[in-house]
């Protein structure tokens, strides 16, 4: 068996004193939507920035198609295959659309293609072409959600970390965004690692999924099981039966089977 | 006991047990609640901050539901059941019960709702006090089944304003019902009280049944009096503070957070919830201890872990400390009284090292320690004894209250110790431990066959095997119908190899098989903390609870600390094989009993496949 396109193993990372995740381990194969699902503070972006490079774990392992690359810049995790689309956007606000995608492609070579790369993202997202000289800091979240997801193309990664793309967008915006999200995964072969709160929509287009409770991994299953697990519907997608008095405070306590 | 000597008479009268001339819970309660006042009685947290509640509030709640509970109708007899977790309203509600004449039946608050119908229909409860929302919702589940239920009091309403039900009211309301009924009615709760006797009803407790569905022992109140007399070679006073953390609804604690510190005074401190007990423990620093196995198995194993963790120094001081106060724990197990040098040696170890220890676990004020409920090991309790804390076996169960327990001097360890006085021991000639005294069970409700099966002669059959050592210590074998007996023919009592496997800091129980097997097997429950962080420390990758239990690294972790225990065993009493339960269980699976003990019938029924898989059909 080849070794998984990124595999995370046993990974600590500390703020300062304090633990955001602890010992957390996960894989992602060639080719994979795999969803990370867990609520605020679970750790989730302290994942990704571990995987990414922007924080170095403490303890652990991240391996990228076999390959250790914990705790190295980010710039060289980069340029390893690895693209991060942070949580909130983080376009360069003072950059044009234009700038921003070939910022993403900073560290490449290939002119033409980088080009070429450029017309793939304005025929994901029409909307960007119409603007793509508007200064980022004036785009809508939805467009600014779009130009952060094509400025992680714009690197050409095998892999794509996507941190709660779904954050702040109407419903509407979310489904699109999501869908795009499939095709670059299908048509370009990109594999994308996604964290979310939007359970309901991560577990539809992933095909694994782990959930994160307070740092740790606490089930991780295919997205079908997962979507009928009792404790997902409840805890994550809020269906909770309605009990004998048609409705009901108390949460049932989590037990992840 | 003895400070109070001039109050009143303590000891047996006729078929009584006087506390302070009071032979009944509710006159105790009465007596006691006026001489104390103000004084601290309990403490809770509310919001994250610690109350604290005086004897004459915990008598003015307890005033105020016997007189709403009068108001609703209740009649001398009448069963009002409780389900709810420990706090400060369960012990209000019980004592308001008995001032009101109504008898207790506690019911575990994980019970299932069939459990909860099956246990309120067994006991024709009248009136039941919940919870919360949550328990609320168990009864209205089954209310359709449960039709003798008139009322039903809830002592948290949060989340119910909208709540329209004729039979559910909120704890305040009741209150409200019962300060109106008490201001035209005084002098009733106390002439109820002073009409009860000794042999009243006071409580109903359904054994936990690890057989069957549960049995309701009928629990007098001379039984609850008589428990006030553990204190046979040790004091208990208003100084001590309890932590109350285990069901009340059990009869331990029961004895040592409401019968105890009602003849004696102590205050009792309520856990925040059942998944904090550790950190209460850390907070409040308890004088007086009673914890089940499991809770001092959970205390060394996080010593041992945080040992493994520590700096090359921090480990040779803990080492150090070991050997410097080992001699005169040997001393005091071999009955002789440890020595100058001694004495110094521990006190030494206990100011570099122990000292800092008892702090982090929250045990540095503890004075007497106690265990019962399920068998411990003995490597634990030296472990114990050489930190200086002495732990006090005490054996007993529902039917009989507890009946025997280790003295302080001389310590006999590894036995229950003797039996507290009025009370007799025999051995059956099977080896049963027979019990006699006055004051036990009054059988169970609605089983005559098994009460007679039970109580043979005014002896009480108690199901445990056992012999009497030639110091006169009782020493538990095992559970009479836990015996293993092999293909081979050989007598194997498992607890006694169970115990030593939960010594080990990654196994948090363990259940023996091999009845009529050619060899002994085993099911183990990994514990999940010191498994995680052993994988942690050791990069061994693993996700949730089940990918835990089936890492190669984890099994042959488990596996070496099972030959470890096989060691010092012989070769029939050795486990061949063994398998990890890979289910996370909670209080709430019938797997567990509601103190956390693994049910062995149970659990070989449920986890029958891979038990055939162990035995290689």
């Amino acid at each position: 068996m080849t070794a998984p396109l990124l595999e995370v193993r046993n990974v600590e990372t500390f703020y300062g004193p304090v633990m955001a995740i602890r010992g957390v381990s996960l894989k992602v194969e060639a080719g994979e939507i795999v969803a990370v699902l867990g609520a605020n503070g679970a750790g989730k972006t302290t994942l990704l920035k571990t995987a990414s490079g922007a924080l170095d774990c403490r303890k652990g392992q991240v391996l990228f198609k076999g390959r250790e690359i914990q705790c190295r810049n980010p710039d060289w995790v980069a340029r390893q295959g690895i693209a991060h689309v942070p949580e909130g956007r983080e376009v360069f606000p003072f950059l044009t659309v234009t700038e921003n995608l070939l910022m993403g492609a900073y560290c490449r070579r290939d002119r033409d293609a980088v080009l070429d790369d450029m017309e793939t993202v304005f025929s994901y997202f029409p909307a960007l072409r119409d603007i793509r000289g508007r200064l980022a800091a004036y785009l809508s979240g939805g467009q600014q959600q779009m130009l952060a997801i094509g400025r992680g193309f714009m690197a050409r990664p095998e892999l794509l970390l996507l941190d709660e793309p779904s954050l702040g967008l109407s419903p509407v915006l979310v489904g699109e965004i999501f869908e795009i999200v499939t095709r670059l995964n299908r048509e370009q072969g990109i594999s994308i690692l996604l964290v979310e709160q939007n359970a309901n929509v991560a577990l539809k287009i992933s095909s694994r999924g782990y959930v994160m409770e307070v740092g740790g991994m606490v089930m991780d299953d295919d997205s079908e099981r997962l979507l009928r697990s009792e404790d997902i519907k409840e805890f994550y997608l809020g269906g909770r039966e309605q009990g004998v008095r048609g409705v009901r405070r108390w949460k049932k306590k989590k037990t992840w089977r | 006991m003895t400070a109070s000597a001039q109050s009143g008479e303590t000891g047996v009268r006729g078929g009584a047990y006087l506390v302070d001339g009071c032979d009944t819970m509710p006159k105790l309660f009465l007596k006691k609640t006026a001489e104390r006042g103000e004084r601290v009685a309990m403490r809770e947290k509310d919001f994250g901050i610690w109350q604290s509640y005086s004897w004459s509030d915990y008598r003015r709640h307890a005033f105020e539901i016997a007189h709403g509970l009068l108001a609703l109708g209740l009649r001398r007899g009448d069963v009002v059941a409780i389900q709810s977790e420990d706090c400060r309203e369960w012990v209000f509600a019980d004592l308001g019960i008995m001032l009101a004449g109504g008898v207790v039946n506690g019911v575990y608050p994980t019970y299932q709702p069939n459990q909860v119908a099956y246990a309120l229909n067994d006991s024709d409860c009248r009136f039941l006090c919940v919870e919360d929302e949550e328990q609320l919702d168990k009864y209205l589940e089954v209310e359709a089944e449960l039709p003798n239920v008139e009322k039903v009091i809830v002592f948290d309403w949060k989340g119910l304003r909208d709540l329209d039900h004729a039979n559910v009211m909120s704890l305040d309301a009741l209150a409200a019902l019962g300060r109106d009924y008490g201001r035209e009615h005084e002098g009733e709760v106390e002439r109820i009280v002073a009409d009860g006797g000794p042999d009243d009803l006071a409580l109903l407790i359904y054994t936990s049944g690890t057989t069957g569905m549960p049995k309701g022992a009928m629990i007098p109140q001379r039984y609850l009096m008589f428990q006030t007399s553990l204190t046979v070679d040790f004091e208990q006073n208003e100084n001590d503070e309890i932590l109350t953390y285990l069901p009340l609804c059990h009869v331990a604690e029961r004895i040592f957070s409401i019968c105890l510190p009602m003849a004696n005074g102590s205050v009792i401190n309520f856990a925040e919830s059942p998944e904090t007990v550790m950190r209460d423990f850390q907070e409040l620093s308890p004088t007086f201890v009673f914890a089940v196995p499991r809770v001092w198995e959970k205390f060394y194993s996080r010593v041992a872990t945080a040992m493994s963790e520590a700096t090359r120094f921090g480990q040779f001081a803990y080492k150090l400390g070991l050997r410097l106060a080992t001699p005169r724990a040997r001393k005091l197990l071999d009955g002789r009284t440890p020595g100058l040098i001694d004495r110094l040696r521990y006190h030494l170890a206990d100011a570099l090292v122990f000292h800092n220890i008892k702090q982090l676990l929250g045990l540095d004020r503890a004075r007497m320690q106690f265990t019962g409920a399920a068998p411990i090991s003995k490597s634990l309790l030296e472990w114990y004894l050489v930190l200086g804390l002495p732990i006090t076996e005490v054996y007993g169960q529902t039917e009989v209250g507890i009946v025997t327990l280790t003295r302080q001097k001389p310590l006999r360890q590894g036995t229950v110790g003797e039996p507290i006085p009025h009370v007799e021991l025999k051995l059956s000639e099977q080896g049963e431990i027979l019990v006699r005294h006055p004051f036990r069970f009054d059988g169970y409700l609605n089983l005559p066959d098994k009460t007679a099966e039970t109580i043979v002669d005014d002896w009480v059959h108690t199901g445990d095997v056992g012999e009497i050592d030639e110091n006169g210590q009782l020493k538990i074998t095992d559970r009479m119908k836990d015996i293993i007996i092999t293909a081979g023919g050989k007598n194997i009592t498992p607890s006694l190899i169970e115990n030593e496997l939960k010594f080990s800091p990654y196994v948090s129980d363990a259940v023996i098989i091999g009845d009529s097997m050619k060899f002994l097997s085993c099911l183990v429950m990994i514990d999940k903390d010191n498994v995680e962080h052993y994988a942690q420390t050791h990069s061994i990758p693993f996700t949730d609870y089940r990918s835990l239990c089936v890492r190669p690294e984890i099994v042959a972790l488990i596996d070496a600390e099972v030959r470890a225990v096989n060691a010092k065993f012989s070769r029939v009493e050795r486990i061949r094989k063994f398998r990890l339960i890979d289910v996370l269980l909670t209080a709430e699976d019938e797997e567990l009993t509601p103190t956390m003990k693994l049910k062995r019938s149970y659990v070989s029924n449920k986890y029958n496949a891979l038990i055939r898989d162990m035995y290689g059909d």
